[in-house]
């Protein structure tokens, strides 16, 4: 009660449907020295869609990710997941929570199997027994479509790598997932699928926020979109009329485009 | 297959158990020395499976001998309590120095750990109403009066209880925790592993370990003396044990004490001093040419050839 009490009196007046979000990011600075990566950013996640976070190289979108997911502590300003403040935090609670994400740069376990690589998400954030994190994630391999759950990582496609990053997310059993530029370094039939991937994901209940530099898939799977640049939000709402916008067009291409 | 690695198991365990009715008594005590540093080889591999290089072995194995011997001298008790305090102790100061020194990683994480045994000695050395002092202290009654079959059945007991820990972190949920640590720490807590909760967990396991064996060799000979019982050997030793039988296995510590221990004994008999040498040497080509250890190597031939065998 006292946290939604907070927004009410907060000047930022955008929440309408306030029981609706399922995260709510409110005035998050985050300062590395002198460098302000995330600046003064008031967003939220609705429950159940497909949220688009772009922006140019550099706007703090992989920043403002380790942040709601813990890798960094904020500056300033305040995270409220699920209705609980998870501001200080540490990661793995977080992650107990229902928050997920996948790494920009995929960060496979490498000295176990593909497998393994998403048991250790289900054994840890979803507190599976060993026996039945094996199962699951012999599951969700096939679901997923990783061909070779037992395979070890030397010998594997780029494509089987971020698909590993993805399963290994699901296996937390989220229920808000972040995925850090999965459709780059795919070829077009790749991304496809990956796009097929991500919807059956949200049509299970999963909440996602996705980061992405490929705008045809922003167009394609997003509900709503937010700008980041500089570290701070320049627009947001649907990607056909963001993508329209002055100061968004300006902020990728430059003042004389 | 499934049938013979047991049984292989089996002889080789009974094999191990019935060693003293078979051979005298000078190699018995080798086979001591043997499972001594085997158990503090199987030690620092099991911190080192975390991905943190520790340096702290022979600090506890020392610190575990003294509580041992301070134990049965001042306290009087029997040497087989010395050793469960031995191993309390040990426990307790690495609980409460993991909590700090655990937030550090790599480099700083190593130097810090290799500092404890000196700091843990000059301390000792000047505690002299509880220690002794430089001299050292002496007690008399000690693990089964210098019957050295007991002692080797002890301290065969001691290293297959280490041997099962091991195999126990490496077959069950553990085994998931520690090596996404060791292969990226960032992944593992954004996958919910508590990575500060198991570090401390295994760093206070393998030091109680360490703590054991150095109160089981304290109270063998009956006394304790800082400079050789915080000596580097204890720590350098175990790890060249490990790297030469392979790490990240418990097959690799046990392969790697035994083919160095028995090695350095044989050595001795025929050039005394000029093993150490050759030991050194052996350790080199190790290194060099067997980078996954002895261990690693076989398993590596028998991986080839089982694909070479699926392939056709």
């Amino acid at each position: 009660m006292a946290q939604s009490k907070m927004f009410l009196v907060s000047e930022n007046a955008v929440w309408r449907n306030d029981n609706m979000s399922i995260l709510k990011v409110e005035k998050v600075t985050k300062r590395f020295g002198g460098l302000v990566a995330v600046d003064d950013v008031t967003m939220e996640i609705r429950q159940g869609e497909i949220l688009g976070l772009i922006g140019p190289n550099g706007a703090g979108k992989t920043t403002l990710t380790n942040v709601i997911s813990g890798l960094h502590t904020v500056s300033e300003g305040r995270i409220f997941f699920d209705g609980t403040d998870i501001t200080f935090l540490p990661t793995h609670k977080r992650c107990h929570l229902g928050i997920a994400r996948t790494f920009q740069i995929a960060r496979p376990l490498k000295n176990l199997t593909v497998a393994e690589n998403v048991m250790v998400g289900g054994l840890f954030g979803n507190g599976e027994k060993l026996k039945d994190g094996r199962k699951s994630a012999i599951k969700l391999c096939e679901t997923i479509g990783l061909a070779k759950p037992n395979e070890v990582l030397d010998k594997i496609t780029v494509l089987d790598i971020k698909k590993i990053e993805i399963a290994r997310a699901m296996a937390t059993k989220p229920k808000l997932l972040f995925l850090d530029e999965v459709m780059s370094g795919l070829n077009m039939d790749e991304t496809r699928e990956m796009i097929d991937t991500v919807r059956k994901i949200r049509d299970t209940g999963v909440t996602i926020c996705i980061i992405e530099h490929v705008m045809s898939v922003i167009r394609e799977i997003t509900e709503r979109v937010i700008v980041l640049d500089r570290g701070a939000i320049i627009a947001e709402g649907p990607y056909s009329e963001v993508s329209q916008q002055h100061n968004v067009i300006t902020a990728y291409l430059g003042e004389d485009a | 297959m499934k049938i013979i690695k047991p049984i292989l198991l089996l002889i080789v365990l009974a094999a191990a158990v019935m060693l003293p009715l078979l051979t005298e008594a000078y190699f018995i005590s080798v086979a001591i020395t043997i499972l001594t540093f085997m158990t503090l080889a199987l030690s620092w591999d099991m911190m080192l499976r975390t991905g943190q290089l520790s340096f702290g072995t022979a600090g506890f194995f020392g610190l575990g001998g003294y509580a041992g011997i301070i134990a049965a001298a001042d306290l009087g008790v029997d040497p087989i309590t010395g050793i469960i305090i031995g191993g309390l102790v040990a426990g307790v100061v690495s609980l409460v120095l993991g909590m700090a020194i655990l937030r550090l990683r790599g480099l700083y994480f190593a130097i810090t750990t290799m500092a404890l045994a000196s700091v843990f000695m000059v301390i000792i050395r000047n505690l002299h109403k509880i220690s002794g002092g430089p001299s050292g202290k002496v007690v008399l009654s000690t693990l089964f009066n210098y019957d050295s079959n007991k002692v080797y059945w002890f301290m065969l007991g001691v290293a297959l209880i280490t041997i099962v820990i091991s195999e126990v972190f490496q077959r069950t949920r553990i085994h998931f925790a520690i090596d996404s640590i060791r292969a990226d720490e960032t992944v593992a807590k954004s996958h919910g592993v508590n990575i500060y909760k198991y570090l401390i967990f295994v760093f206070v396991v393998t030091s109680v370990i360490q703590g054991v064996v150095g109160a089981t060799y304290a109270l063998q000979y009956g006394f304790v003396f800082p400079e050789s019982s915080f000596s580097a050997h204890y720590l350098l030793l175990p790890i060249a044990m490990a790297l030469v039988g392979g790490i990240y296995s418990t097959i690799g510590s046990v392969i790697g004490a035994i083919i160095l221990g028995l090695s350095s004994e044989y050595l001795k008999l025929i050039m005394p001093y000029g093993h150490l040498i050759i030991y050194g040497v052996i350790i080199v080509v190790v290194v060099l040419f067997l980078p996954n250890g002895v261990y690693g190597a076989i398993k590596d031939v028998l991986g080839f050839r089982k694909r070479r065998l699926e392939e056709r």
